[in-house]
């Protein structure tokens, strides 16, 4: 009677093992990452390769034609009793494609928006970073010149007058918020070559850059749900550009320094690999009156006298500088207000209020990227 | 079990069967008793009651009347579950027609008892090897009992009977089913074992020369005790 | 323990390897169909969820609007006024994509930059897409990701054009990206899914300006104060209430699946007693013998459930190898029936889920245990006394017939209290099985009835006749056990025929009664139950065409009521063509045309609904109730519809839309040409034009389609019964050997034998053929009149089928003498000295 038994078994096993074979699939191997960062390709592209008219507040406005885009405002605010905030709220637009396809829906675009917003408070020694992105399509993002405006969801600068010069921040996010006037104290500041700014050898290597470099701020701020009356001086760059840099490029190093005698100082030094500074690194001066005069490579150095690492990132940071500009005298030790002002959003960098002392005295921003590991 | 006098006692035992509208009584009144370590021959003609008693005595069965005692139990006052445990304990049985399981070795059939009386595996094989090889049987343990002759058959059952060690051991012509000779040995073998042992043998039988080898014969005739004799 | 106890139970079934078998076999059976069928609903399930999940995604709250979705509008308020940056623009349709499959996709339109806290297999770190293909998927008209695992399947590859049938629009879509989900579990979620920019959707859904919703995530509180914001017409639902209304339109379906496999199982038992009555009657000796030397009552108990145990183990496990492999049959046609009727879910292969199999193999192990108690309650009063009589079980049976019967009855009567009593679907079938048992202990007393007829009748024919029927009323313990067996089976194969053919007369009719129209013009059915979307434009150049007497335009539509979820709706140019149920008197459609609705009979049994109640509707100028003035017979949907006028839907809704248009043609017009003439009028539009007989026959393919597993359980049942006689026979057989052997012995023929075999086994099946037929008739009322219209609302017109009972009764014998053969072959090998020797 065994052998019955036997059989029996044995089909039960090739049933089972049959049907069990069946219903287990390979596994799949897989991997991850979409990145944001667009591709290199910039064929098709309009490119920074002449000097151009700008004509005002349009060119406030986006260049969809550009790869690359931002408004940047950066600013030193202080409250009634004299505490001390800085604050960053940056809008960045990138082309995806050179141009875009003619669609029926509202929500297809070939750009898209992205924005930093930071606070730093000295008091309590912290810096808030944060980031948003989304389409520049259906009303959720976008720019335009005429009226000035530039906006994701609810973060926005949004022009107070026709030609731009006054203009609204607002900015929020989980018990932080920004709603500042910025009110132009100079005109726009059209850097290098009336506007085109050149950062290596190579036609096209140059961007479109123009500041309003001092702006007078009045607003509120609030950090941790407590809202501040505060008042300070405002930045903007406004920069458009296709491949700024050259290939050996790793970073750059950027000051925009408002002095206490009305003038402001930007400084830009972009870092090759070799350990050297690119040739064309520059700088621009502006005097009181708004008349910006333009710093070669070689009319300024800039020396790091310090460094700081990131506890977060491990990256390394120079912390505090010697400016020296021989031609006007004029020597500056730049020092951040806090030590920890890196960006950890999806680029990671460094961007904080800095105050400025020596030969004459004042406070800025500093932007430092290309330090993070692999950069 | 207890050691006075007397193991088994019927006290005014009736037993009635309903047949349709009648009832017949089988056993009338009847009581007896009988001493530990003795052989008892019951005879009597077909229908005179001798497997009624045998089936009381070992608690297969109820009477309608009377008591039965084994030793300090009343096993007719005991319900069926605490009847059949107290049977598994007390007693063994020897069948006329053999009655081994046909699916169980020869051995599993003599350790079956012990093993349901709780004994240890070891231990209950051991006796069962013992007893097969008092009966000679002991090379034909692993066989089914389909493979042996009547009287060898017969020769596992007495095994079976003893192995669980019971005080009383119940037979039910056990060599009904034998020829003459083969009978004749197997007898032999159960009263040997049951004396060396000092288990007490009731043994229902038709033949005279069975009745006397008994220490005492129990005669029934219509349900009644007829006589007891005391045979040499 | 008792060790060697055990093993005599063991060798006993070795030693009767059929029997076992058969034992094995019968549960092995029932197992197979219970498992087949719960592995197919818990994969339809499963896929459905997969696929909704992932859909859904982390999403707790979805703001929704009617018919033509939400305003994209909304959304930017939502994202810029509110600041609600926990929200997700959604555009979504379903398309039926040529190259992958001809199969229907749900087309998933999203914004990247929002999925990020909803769907993480669509963010970045998760899903290796590239950055052209990304770049692509933003920028490029027409451009979707699809998984690799689909792409794979369908052998197509990144670059690959996709044809997307829409609605009435045919679109071409290129592949520009694969999705690799981390897991096989996303992966399987991603199944039918084509995922695009949200912007691509709109264009290929024509759902311009519009979102078909906006995902959120928000606590009760939160959506509650959101949904107060909201303009008319839109609301916030909560995510998994969508999922659990779709799941639960498929809850009937399937609980009607579980029952008829659960019937399956049960005939199974019959035959499981069957055989387990017959190792204890051919025991008895060997049992009195146990008794004697000490074996309790108990223990008896406990061996023959043990070994009814094994049997079930071993059966149950070899059931559900078999039910997986049966599975992937039922697996193909619950997904067709639930695609056809409910849903689109996309089911690849079984899922041999740990829940299933354990549930096959306990049913299995508890059916055989429990159809074994019986006989092993028998085997334990077994007395210990040696000189046993055979015919004591059947006397002491015979004896029982009054009280079974009288069991059976009260059975019986308790199913009927408990089917009219308690108006739940799971409590019917109960109450089903509870009164097929009780008919089933009938069996003996109406099989000894109809054994005595035999015998004065064919009896006086001839003398194995009569031998025939006194065996059968002898071993009646055994006999009736098959009867019942085949009864049950043969009265299920006839109640649930009856139920489908009056279902499909019922339905041939309904079709006769609404499709009055010629022809009939509609977009391609994506699958399940949805409404498909017609422009107005191509409504206007199909009614341009000549020789047109008239046109009926038909929308479908959802809308949501407060108290009853979301409805159907239907909205009509006219209702001359329903069949009302009950309407309040006069012009049902002038009262139509004037605002009110007539409701189909399954909504009307779902919601305990009737004319002169009132529905109130979420429409896109607020809520507002409609007064009800009829229901109507309806076999379409059984989640029911709401009938109303077009032009009061659309005075309601915002939606110009058609789903569907019905034309009559001219009275001396040629049909063909004119169906030709639409035809070219609609040009390159997807739209079905079918005449009057293809959209009918199309329907029928449906409901034959539906039933297909119906009908399959119907032959397993058979197939179990069948082995039940099988085994029946056998038994009476080798427990007869000896009498036999004396039939033989004292000068029968061979042949005579075999008569008496075929007679024998006849008999068995004509009276089981014979109580079927009562018993099926019963069971096809109780399926037309009670599970129906509580499963489903709607009304089945009962359709006698006379030929269903000559063909049941020719089953059951048939199946009867097809058992009888293998006995008639073992008889052939009787060995007459040895039968007799047997004791």
């Amino acid at each position: 009677m065994k052998p019955i038994l036997v059989v029996l078994l044995l089909g039960l096993f090739i049933v089972l093992t049959f049907a069990f074979f069946n219903a287990t699939q390979t596994p799949q191997v897989s991997a991850s990452i979409v990145g944001l960062q667009a591709s290199t390709d910039i064929a098709g592209y309009a490119r920074a390769d002449h000097v151009r008219d700008f004509k005002f507040p349009d060119d406030h406005g986006p260049h969809p034609e550009f790869q690359t885009e931002w408004w940047y405002y950066t600013g030193n605010l202080q409250a009634r009793d004299g505490r001390r905030f800085g604050y960053q709220l940056t809008f960045f637009r990138r082309a995806i494609t050179p141009t875009a396809a003619p669609r029926e829906s509202a929500w297809a675009t070939n750009q898209i928006y992205f924005a930093h917003f930071a606070l730093t408070d000295e008091k309590t020694n912290r810096h808030e970073s944060s980031e948003r992105f989304s389409r520049g399509a259906a009303g959720l993002a976008g720019a335009t010149g005429k009226p000035f405006r530039v906006w994701l969801e609810t973060w926005e600068a949004t022009a107070l007058n026709a030609d731009g010069s006054r203009v609204q921040l607002r900015a929020d996010e989980a018990g932080r918020a920004l709603d500042l006037t910025l009110a132009a104290t100079k005109p726009p500041v059209l850097h290098g070559e009336r506007g085109l700014s050149q950062k290596s050898a190579d036609a096209g290597n140059a961007s479109y850059y123009i500041s309003f470099t001092r702006l007078d701020t009045t607003g509120t701020l609030t950090l941790n749900g407590e809202t501040f009356a505060v008042t300070g001086s405002s930045w903007m760059d406004h920069e458009f550009s296709t491949a700024v840099l050259g290939e050996n490029a790793v970073g750059w190093d950027w000051f925009s320094i408002q002095l206490a005698d009305n003038r402001e100082l930007m400084l830009f030094q972009i870092r090759q690999k070799d350990g050297s500074i690119e040739p064309l690194s520059s700088g621009t001066l502006v005097e009181p009156d708004g008349t910006a005069r333009r710093l070669s490579r070689e009319q300024f150095s800039i020396e790091a006298l310090a460094s700081w690492k990131s506890g977060a990132t491990g990256a390394t940071y120079p912390a505090v500088w010697r400016v020296t500009i021989p031609a006007r005298e004029m020597v500056l030790t730049i020092t951040p207000v806090i030590a920890d002002q890196e960006m950890r959003v999806s680029i990671l960098y460094w961007e904080g209020a800095v105050e400025v002392s020596g030969t004459v005295r004042g406070v800025g921003f500093v932007e430092m990227t290309g330090y993070a590991g692999g950069k | 079990m207890p050691t006075n006098s007397t193991l088994i006692r019927f006290e005014n035992v009736t037993k009635e069967f309903q047949e349709g509208d009648q009832r017949r009584a089988v056993l009338r009144d009847l009581s007896a008793t009988i001493q530990p370590g003795e052989f008892v021959a019951m005879i009597g003609r077909s229908g005179s009651g001798k497997s009624t008693l045998l089936n009381l005595l070992a608690g297969l069965d109820l009477p309608t009347a009377g008591e039965i005692w084994i030793g300090e139990t009343c096993i007719s006052a005991l319900a069926d579950h605490a009847r059949t445990l107290f049977r598994r304990d007390h007693i063994g049985f020897v069948f006329q027609f053999f009655n081994l399981i046909p699916t169980l070795t020869v051995r599993e059939n003599v350790l079956l008892t012990a093993e349901l009386n709780g004994w240890q595996a070891n231990a209950a094989r051991i006796q069962a090897d013992a007893l097969l090889g008092a009966v000679g049987l002991l090379d034909r343990a692993n066989v089914f009992p389909d493979k042996l002759s009547g009287g060898e058959q017969q020769r596992v059952a007495i095994a079976r009977a003893l192995c669980a060690d019971p005080a009383l051991i119940l037979a039910d012509e056990p060599t009904g089913n034998l020829d003459a000779d083969t009978g004749a040995h197997v007898l032999d073998l159960l009263l040997r074992l049951a004396r060396a042992q000092g288990k007490t043998l009731v043994m229902v039988t038709h033949s005279p020369d069975i009745a006397a080898l008994a220490d005492r014969v129990l005669r029934l005739d219509h349900g009644k005790l007829l006589d007891s004799a005391v045979v040499g | 323990m008792q060790l060697t106890l055990f093993k005599t139970a063991l060798r006993d079934q070795l030693r009767r390897p059929w029997m076992t078998l058969l034992v094995i076999l019968s549960v092995a059976l029932g197992v197979a169909v219970v498992v087949a069928v719960d592995l197919a609903n818990a994969s339809a399930a499963r896929a459905f969820k997969l696929s909704t999940d992932a859909v859904i995604g982390k999403a707790t709250h979805q703001i929704v609007g009617g018919a033509r979705g939400v305003d994209e509008n909304v959304y930017r308020d939502l994202r810029i006024a509110q600041g609600n940056r926990l929200s997700a623009p959604i555009v979504e349709e379903y398309a039926t994509a040529r190259e992958l499959g001809a199969q229907t996709f749900r087309v998933l339109g999203v914004d990247l930059f929002a999925e990020a806290p909803f769907r993480t297999y669509l963010t970045a770190n998760t899903t290796q897409v590239g950055l052209d293909a990304f770049a692509a998927f933003l920028t490029q008209p027409n451009s979707a990701l699809v998984s690799a695992a689909s792409a794979e399947r369908y052998g197509v590859q990144v670059g690959d054009p996709i044809t997307l049938v829409l609605g009435t629009r045919e679109r071409t879509i290129t592949l520009v990206g694969l999705l690799r989900p981390p897991n096989d579990i996303s992966a399987r979620a991603l199944d039918n899914l084509i995922l695009t920019d949200i912007a691509t959707a709109q264009e290929l859904a024509g759902m311009l300006g519009k979102l078909t919703r906006i995902d959120l995530i928000a606590t009760e509180a939160h959506a509650r104060a959101l949904a107060a914001t909201l303009p008319a017409g839109l609301r916030v639902a909560s995510a998994s209430e969508q999922a659990e209304t779709i799941t639960q339109l498929t809850a009937a379906f399937q609980l009607n699946l579980t029952a008829f496999s659960l019937l399956a199982l049960a005939v199974g038992m019959f035959l499981i007693y069957n055989t387990t009555l017959f190792s204890v009657v051919q025991r008895r000796r060997v049992l009195g013998i146990l008794r004697c030397v000490g074996v309790t009552g108990r223990q008896i108990f406990a061996l023959i459930l043990f070994e009814a145990a094994i049997s079930g183990v071993v059966g149950a496990l070899l059931g559900v190898g078999l039910g997986i492999l049966l599975g992937r049959l039922t697996v193909a046609l619950v997904t067709q029936t639930i695609n056809d009727l409910y849903f689109s879910v996309t089911v690849r292969g079984v899922d041999v889920d740990a829940l299933s199999i354990l549930k096959g193999v306990l049913l299995g192990v508890l059916a055989a245990v429990l159809a074994a108690a019986l006989p092993a309650a028998e085997a334990a009063s077994v007395p210990a006394i040696t000189a046993l009589q055979r015919s004591d079980l059947e006397s002491r049976l015979r004896r029982f017939i009054p009280a079974i019967t009288t069991l059976g009855l009260a059975l019986l009567v308790t199913g009927a209290a408990t089917l009219w009593g308690i108006n739940n679907v799971t409590v019917a079938f109960a109450g089903i099985f509870l009164g097929l048992f009780g008919v089933t202990l009938g069996v003996p007393l109406l099989t000894v009835a109809l054994m005595r007829g035999v015998t004065q009748t064919l009896g006086r024919v001839g003398l194995l006749s009569r031998m025939a029927a006194r065996t059968i009323t002898q071993a009646l313990s055994r006999t009736s056990v098959a009867i019942a067996a085949l009864m049950v089976a043969v009265s299920v194969v006839i109640g649930v025929t009856i139920m489908i053919a009056s279902f499909r007369t019922t339905v041939v009719n309904w079709l006769d009664q609404t499709l009055t129209a010629d022809i009939y013009i509609s977009p391609p059915i994506t699958g399940g139950n949805r409404p498909t979307t017609m422009d107005a434009t191509l409504v206007e150049k199909i009614r341009a065409v000549k020789n047109i007497r008239g046109s009926e335009l038909i929308r479908n539509a959802t809308a949501r009521s407060p108290e009853l979820g979301d409805v159907r709706l239907i909205a009509v140019t006219a209702v001359y063509n329903r069949v009302f149920k009950s309407a309040n008197a006069g012009d049902v459609w002038r009262q139509v045309a004037g605002g009110s609705v007539v409701i189909s009979e399954p909504l009307a049994n779902r919601f305990r609904l009737r004319e002169g109640d009132t529905i109130t509707l979420l429409t896109d100028r607020g809520a507002k109730q409609f007064p009800i003035v009829g229901v109507y017979f309806d076999y379409s949907s059984d989640q029911g519809m709401l009938l109303l006028s077009l032009d009061v839907y659309r005075e309601w809704w915002d939606d110009p839309n058609l789903s569907a248009v019905a034309i009559y043609v001219a009275p001396n017009a040629d049909e063909a040409q004119v169906e030709n003439a639409i035809r070219a009028a609609v040009g390159n539009a997807q739209v079905i034009v079918q005449s009057n007989k293809s959209l009918r026959d199309a329907a029928l393919v449906i409901f034959d389609r539906t039933f297909a597993i119906t009908a399959t359980l119907r032959i397993i049942a058979i197939i179990v019964a069948f082995i039940g006689v099988l085994s029946a026979l056998m038994a009476l057989q080798l427990e007869r050997t000896r009498e036999l052997g004396t039939l033989r012995a004292t000068g029968m023929t061979l042949r005579q034998l075999w008569q008496l075999t075929l007679l024998e086994s006849g008999l068995m099946g004509a009276t089981a053929g014979i109580l079927a037929i009562p018993t099926g008739l019963l069971l096809s009322a109780i399926l037309i009149y009670v599970i129906n219209l509580r499963s489903f609302g709607w009304t089945i017109f009962f359709e006698p089928v006379p030929e269903v009972y000559a063909q049941a009764f020719a089953v059951a014998v048939c199946a009867a003498l097809l058992a009888a053969v293998y006995p008639m072959v073992r008889l052939g090998r009787l060995q007459v000295a040895e039968a007799l020797r047997e004791e």
